[in-house]
């Protein structure tokens, strides 16, 4: 019988290692690439990266000869490990938070680690203009507490969703309310952050109010949705705005610019590079597909070069996946800008480290092989933009997460007791490859149209 | 006629009510004092009085102990050798709650709700202000199954969504529902369960929901308190009822009954506990054995689940054959993880039995819940959980006198001593071997007796020709449903089908085992998307049989059959 | 030769600027000289050259004269490789994924196996150019959804009409009864599954029946006794022999009752698709001998208990049994991903070589046409591509596509996008002050 490779861990804790990799090509992304170099992890953080260093009593040893040591890959759009990725009942759903809805026993996250992916962004999905709070999660397969997958100190963020996703499940053929259009989007956007605005007024109203000697009134009344909404305004939260089509794209811009809001990430941008110059004075940041196009009217105007426009044109992109399968060859994925657009290898590896961890607010954490930063890694046999790259070791927190050669293949953690043994239950979907909208999961039902057309 | 013989006719003359003792018309006991005598008392874990004597006495446990004087007026209880508990005791249940009827939806793409992301809040899901006891209904039989596998107390709770209402601590026995309620409004009952089609329509949802209701709560509960200091020069507090029923909770008067079966819901019900301070009750729990000192960390009090996944075990003749032929041929690479995935599979189920063992190492004190078993399973239940490690001991106190103090009643119930409530249980053998019969239960000094269906003894040596075409009539609450049942001979073996009634396609019989003249039969049936086991104990006389059909969880049934001629 | 090398060169250079214009694919005699070739069958020829003229591949080899009039294109430091072949797809039959009115792939009935994709294809369709730009220059593309959902064609990425794109194959899909789930969406109890499965298995037999009776008075009248019946006659070449049956079976469990299906039916040409478990089954499908077209392989483990790289090893496991295996993408607007697809398979098992013969030659004997297309060789249709290092890689850059012997514009939607955005005119500030 296969043993698992990782066991159960009951304590509540995140556990930290230490590990010394040895001898190989060290791709740090912010300062070269270094050959025959160390990388001494101690207690969950990069401790020294150099050459001969001698490995401390007691530490496993990593032998890297011949293969190359990047950080690990962060995926800035996701929805691996949720239980729910919509709650579409609603256009604004500020106040509901995917960090609840967390399911550490999701096979799928082994599978990304298995592709040197340690950090993904869990995110809401983009059934609703205002979608809701997301949360950035490090693959820490093996444990059943949710709180160890949560990564400790990363800022909040919340999904917002332009275009024809929330006007097709609000509009007529969804719930029947506004959104109906790209004009009820805007409005929708704009009437949220207004009556935040009031709702923030009323209650720095009575604040100050109750503290006088004598006061007596009643509070306001409390509303989640509006307290997520101020957070926003207050500049505590980052906005990951779904979105395709260069119009919107500018208008969020708009809305941003008159509510003040200057933390924000575009995710898909399809038509991000028309739109190129706006963003980079605007410093919003960019998250895209490496080449998905063409399943939606609004991104049936796209190319595979955006990704390089818009890091030519200064706007601070990274590749994602939105998708469980895809998410295990990020690094292929972003190699694909080499072919369109030629950008240099520092350049493309940028796009899946430090450039996800900037969008997120992690930057002084991860995305790069720096001393202090975390012990996350991922070790590769050959480039890791070659197609011929495999994965054979992934690191987090200075633990081994993944490692090829002792990889078993029954990785769940839970088995269903009720399960049938033998019978395929994937679905083998004929000529339509992948679902390309994960993002409307849980949103079907509200959608005149079937599952099976939305999968094509 | 002296007194012992007016007592045995009372007695005899009041048989027929204490067997229908639902029945409204049922005559009256005689008397309200009864004696049990020549009983082994397991008074409570590790303590026990071999042979000795129970007296009750109006609802209530008069004496207890070896050499009892019996009063005059007691009607004697004959179980001779046989074991009395304290009444069971279970944490989160719907025993005699009935269940709503479901509204039809009118066609799910029709009716669109105007407003999802603000509904009613009945629509969402959101009743604390509802009470169980209003849907309480003594007669609902699933009553008497649980009595019958010795149940007396039950903390039950309302139908509902995230937020159904209070919950009741309730006697199983009783004319009426209020004569049922022992404590009401004994917990403030929460599920993890969204709405449908309006918000929170998931969990995610449902979590900041909670949040934001409780926080709502805590803010109006203290301007009410404000308020009420002085009234005149400000508004008066919004009135709300979801709000209102929230104010013993926040005040901590009030625990909250949460339902949580899975691994990770049970840790999102601890995350808002710990985040918002209400007293937890946790309930259901399946997939504990891994969150043990989380749970035990939290200080909230655990009711486990008596539900336990099957443990399929198949050993029809078939099967069997099978497995010889499997062993003589080499094994593939498909055999070797098609086992390893039983294993697997195996192991995992172990845990699940294996859990209330895991708490009782753990000292973690734990009741039971029966919300989602059917009572017929919980004695067996509970006997894989003692296999898998759970003492006895252990097993009998989370009955007993754990959820006594969990639910604040050990003052009264949960032990057999002088002076508590009559709940008893007598079974005619230790309660947890696999044999034992519960023969009677005492709900408040309320006798309820229970019919042994003396199974026909089958004769082994009976013969019986079984092949050939039957019908076969069923007795269900919707009638009498026939069905033909069709046997061949297979050497030693009998296959068949079954076919006709409100079968759509014939269904193939998984088993048939003749001994003698016992017939048995099993097969499984799809209504309504569902699959029912039907399993047919009956014996054989000629061209008839006569039994009765067990179908899934619904009940057992009188089944008869009949050899259509040829 | 310097100044010849000079005066093409710049000639070309010129054609490309009228190209960007307006693209057009341009015909002619071409002449692609130090060139390294991988002919896929017979090894690499360093410093050849290849001559293409009226559509084919004229001459292959070192020390080849260069033809009177002949358009020279320096390849020193490239490569020609076969034009890729995707074995199956969607491509020309739909367009925009979501939106069903642009999707025509999909028509409604079991029994339709008379629906021919060819003439449905839609040749000026945007998704084109964007594929054979990477190099893949011939693909299958199929109808889906019922039993016999209809006939799929190969057809070459180039030409204005279906007729021009036709590559001369044609085959009638069956979509096999499956026993597996349909993923996660699907809550039906596995007696649901298996009573759906026998059903639809009942009707594949009733139906095979009857096209077999069709057969047998079609032969003994000649032709002549039957009324017009599409459906049969769609069928029967394939009763025949004359036609190929291209199974769609993917559950292992599928596949077995599959290869008991076809022999018991004694079908005479078929092909079987998907076969994602197929590696469970490898030896059983190999012993039948029957070819297998497998993709796409950038997906995830059938099972949630398989092994993460399951879905990337099952074509190199299908080949190690001794199955005939060629790579499909399965999709619609990202088929120029089908060499990062034979990539995937090449790293996890099946070997660079392989994997190259399983997107050209490979691909061309399982649809009949090895003597037209899949490697470089005197005679076949010059449907080949240049670049500068391995086409597997994303480094490496398509750039020169050749159809038929038509030089293919490197211009796409993409690129044109890229072309006028990069640097976009007005920037910032639309007016200069």
């Amino acid at each position: 019988m296969a043993a698992l490779l990782i066991t159960i861990n009951t304590v509540a804790q995140v556990e930290r290692g230490s590990l010394l990799i040895k001898n190989g090509t060290v791709l740090t992304i912010t300062k070269g690439t270094l050959e025959n170099t160390d990388v001494l992890l101690k207690d969950g953080k990069i401790s020294q990266i150099g050459k001969n260093i001698t490995a401390p009593a007691g530490i496993n040893v990593i032998d890297a000869t011949g293969m190359h040591v990047m950080p690990g890959i962060i995926d800035a759009h996701s929805h691996l490990a949720l239980d729910a990725v919509n709650e579409s009942t609603s256009p604004v759903t500020a106040m509901v938070w995917e960090g609840d809805d967390l399911n550490p026993l999701d096979v799928s996250m082994y599978r990304a680690v298995a592709g040197g992916v340690t950090i993904s962004h869990a995110m809401h999905g983009s059934a609703n203009a205002i979608g809701g709070q997301c949360q950035t999660i490090k693959h820490r397969y093996g444990t059943v507490d949710p709180k160890v997958l949560m990564m400790e100190g990363a800022p909040r963020t919340i999904k917002f969703a332009l275009g024809e996703n929330p006007t097709r499940v609000h509009g007529n053929n969804g719930q029947g309310m506004v959104p109906n259009t790209r004009m009820g989007v805007e409005f929708v956007i704009r009437q949220a952050f207004s009556e935040a605005k009031e709702y923030m007024g009323a209650w720095s109203k009575y604040n100050s109010a109750k503290v006088k000697k004598g006061f007596r009134g009643a509070p306001p009344k409390y509303d989640l949705r509006m307290e997520t909404l101020a957070a926003i305004l207050r500049g505590e939260i980052i906005i990951h705005c779904h979105s395709y089509r260069a119009d919107e794209i500018y208008m969020m811009l708009n809305v941003c610019k008159d509510f003040g809001i200057k933390r924000l990430v575009f995710q898909h941008v399809n038509e991000g590079f028309k739109v190129a110059p706006e963003l980079a004075a605007f410093g919003a940041m960019a998250s895209v597909f490496s080449d998905w196009w063409a399943y939606k009217f609004e991104v049936y105007y796209s190319t595979a070069y955006n990704a390089t426009i818009l890091t030519r044109n200064g706007v601070i992109t990274s590749i994602n996946s939105d998708d469980a399968e895809l998410t295990r060859h990020l690094y292929h994925e972003a190699a694909k800008t080499q072919k369109y657009g030629g950008l240099n290898d520092e350049e493309a590896l940028s796009l899946i480290t430090i450039n996800p961890a900037r969008q997120l607010g992690i930057e002084n954490r991860v995305g790069s092989l720096e001393v202090g930063k975390d012990a996350d890694l991922a070790i590769f046999k050959g480039h890791p933009l070659s197609v011929y790259a495999i994965p054979v070791v992934t690191v987090i927190d200075g633990v081994v997460k993944f490692d090829r050669e002792k990889d078993v293949d029954d990785m769940r953690i839970y088995v269903d007791p009720k399960q049938t043994i033998d019978v395929a239950d994937a679905a083998f979907e004929e000529h339509g490859a992948h679902n390309h909208d994960a993002c409307m999961k849980n949103a079907e039902f509200l959608l005149n149209v079937k599952m099976s057309d939305l999968n094509r | 006629m002296n007194l012992l013989k007016r007592g045995m006719l009372a007695l005899a003359l009041s048989w027929p009510a204490i067997l229908f003792a639902q029945d409204d018309k049922a005559l009256a006991p005689v008397s309200r004092t009864y004696a049990i005598a020549n009983v082994n008392i397991v008074q409570a874990p590790g303590r026990k009085i071999d042979m000795g004597t129970v007296v009750l006495k109006d609802g209530l446990i008069l004496f207890v102990g070896k050499n009892v004087s019996i009063p005059a007026d007691a009607i004697i209880i004959k179980a001779d050798s046989m074991y009395v508990y304290a009444g069971f005791i279970d944490g989160l249940s719907r025993v005699g709650v009935t269940k709503p009827k479901e509204e039809s939806q009118g066609g799910s793409q029709q009716q669109r709700p105007k407003d999802p992301g603000n509904p009613k809040p009945e629509e969402a899901g959101i009743t604390p202000q509802n009470d169980v006891r209003s849907s309480l209904n003594p007669a609902d039989k699933s009553v008497a199954e649980f009595r019958n596998i010795g149940f007396t107390t039950a903390h039950v709770v309302p139908y509902g969504g995230m937020m159904p209402g209070n919950g009741a601590i309730v006697l199983l026995g009783g004319r009426t529902a209020d004569e049922m309620v022992l404590v009401n409004k004994s917990s403030f009952y929460s599920e993890l369960t969204p709405a449908q089609r309006v918000y929170p329509g998931t969990v995610m949802g449902v979590m900041a929901k909670y949040r934001e209701l409780y926080r709502q709560a805590a803010l109006s509960r203290s301007y009410e308190n404000m308020y009420a200091a002085n009234r005149s020069g400000i508004q008066r507090p919004a009135t709300d009822r979801v709000l209102e029923s929230l104010y013993p909770v926040v005040d901590k008067r009030q625990p909250v009954l949460f339902k949580a079966e899975k691994v990770t819901d049970a840790q999102r019900v601890l995350t808002l506990q710990s985040d918002l301070g209400f007293t937890l009750w946790l309930a259901e729990l399946k997939e504990g054995w891994d969150i043990v000192n989380k749970v035990k960390a939290s200080n909230a009090k655990v009711f486990l689940s008596l539900d336990l996944p099957e443990d399929k075990k198949d050993d029809t003749p078939a099967r069997k054959k099978e497995e010889v032929e499997k062993n003589d041929k080499p094994k593939t690479a498909a055999d070797v993880e098609k086992e390893a995935l039983e294993k697997r599979k195996a192991d995992f189920t172990a845990k699940y039995i294996g859990q209330a063992a895991v708490y009782q190492k753990a000292g973690v004190k734990f009741g039971f819940s029966t919300i989602n078993v059917k009572a017929s399973n919980i004695p067996s239940n509970l006997r894989r959980m003692i296999t898998a490690g759970l003492s006895e001991d252990a097993a009998l106190a989370s009955l007993t006198t754990v959820p006594a103090e969990l639910l604040g009643l050990s003052d009264r119930l949960g032990t057999v001593d002088n002076g508590k409530m009559a709940n008893l249980v007598i079974s005619d053998k230790p309660y947890f071997e696999e044999k034992a019969k519960v023969r009677y239960v005492f709900v408040e000094g309320n006798l309820y007796k229970l019919e042994i269906k003396e199974a026909k003894k089958g004769d082994p040596n009976a013969k019986v020709d079984l092949a050939g075409e039957w019908t076969m009539t069923t007795e269900t609450p919707k009638g009498k449903n026939d069905e033909t049942l069709t046997i061949k001979k297979d050497g030693n073996n009998f296959t068949g089908t079954v076919s006709g009634g409100r079968l759509l396609k014939p269904v193939d019989l998984e088993e048939v085992i003749l001994d003698g003249n016992a017939l048995t039969l099993r097969y499984t049936v799809n209504y309504d998307s569902q699959n029912l086991t039907v399993t047919v104990d009956a014996i054989v006389e000629g061209d008839t049989f006569k039994g009765t059909a067990s179908i899934a969880d619904l009940g057992i049934f009188p089944v008869e059959g009949k050899k259509n001629p040829k | 030769m310097k100044k010849l090398v000079y005066t093409t060169s710049l000639l070309l250079c010129f054609a490309v600027a009228l190209l960007a214009q307006s693209p057009k694919g341009k015909s002619g005699t071409f002449a692609l000289i130090n060139a390294n070739i991988e002919t896929v069958t017979k090894g690499v020829i360093n410093n050849g050259t290849v001559i293409i003229s009226g559509g084919k591949i004229t001459a292959v080899g070192t020390n080849i004269d260069v033809p009177q009039g002949a358009e020279v294109i320096d390849c020193k430091d490239k490569w020609i490789y076969p034009g890729m072949i995707d074995a199956g797809t969607n491509l020309g039959l739909s367009e925009i994924g979501s939106d069903q009115r642009t999707r025509d792939n999909n028509e409604i009935g079991d029994l339709v196996p008379q629906m021919k994709a060819l003439t449905a294809v839609n040749p000026n369709s945007v998704l084109i150019p964007v594929t054979r730009v990477s190099g893949v220059t011939t693909v299958i593309t199929a109808p889906s959804g019922g039993i016999f959902p209809g006939t799929a064609a190969l057809i070459n990425l180039h030409g204005y009409t279906p007729d021009q794109m036709d590559a001369g194959f044609e085959a009638v899909v069956l979509t096999f009864p499956t026993t597996g789930r349909k993923g996660g969406f699907d809550r039906r109890s596995d007696d649901e599954i298996k009573n759906a499965a026998e059903k639809a298995l009942k009707q594949l037999n009733d139906i095979w029946e009857r096209v077999v009776q069709y057969h047998k008075v079609d032969s003994a009248t000649k032709g002549n006794g039957l009324h017009y019946y599409p459906e049969m006659q769609a069928l029967l070449p394939v009763v025949r022999g004359e036609k190929t049956l291209m199974v769609e079976v993917n559950a292992s469990r599928d596949i077995t009752e599959a290869l008991k299906w076809v022999k018991e039916k004694k079908v005479k040409k078929v092909i079987f698709t998907g076969c994602r478990e197929g590696w469970r089954v490898a030896t059983d499908i190999a012993k039948a001998g029957i070819p297998v077209v497998t993709g796409p392989i950038l997906a995830l483990p059938s099972r949630e208990y398989d092994r993460y790289d399951k879905a990337y090893a099952n074509a190199g496991l299908m080949k190690k049994a001794g199955v005939k295996v060629a790579l499909r993408t399965n999709e619609t607007e990202n088929v120029r991903n089908l060499p990062f697809h034979a990539g995937f398979a090449a790293t996890y098992g099946m070997g660079k070589e392989e994997a190259l013969k399983a997107v050209t030659i490979v691909s061309a004997e399982i649809f009949g046409v090895s003597d037209k297309m899949g490697s470089i060789e005197v005679g076949k249709i010059a449907n080949l591509f240049v670049c500068d290092g391995d086409p597997f890689e994303t480094k490496t850059n398509i750039l020169n596509v050749f159809i038929e012997g038509w030089q293919i514009p490197m211009v796409s939607r993409h690129t044109q996008l890229y072309d006028e955005f990069l640097k976009r005119e007005p920037g910032l500030e639309k007016m200069k002050k």
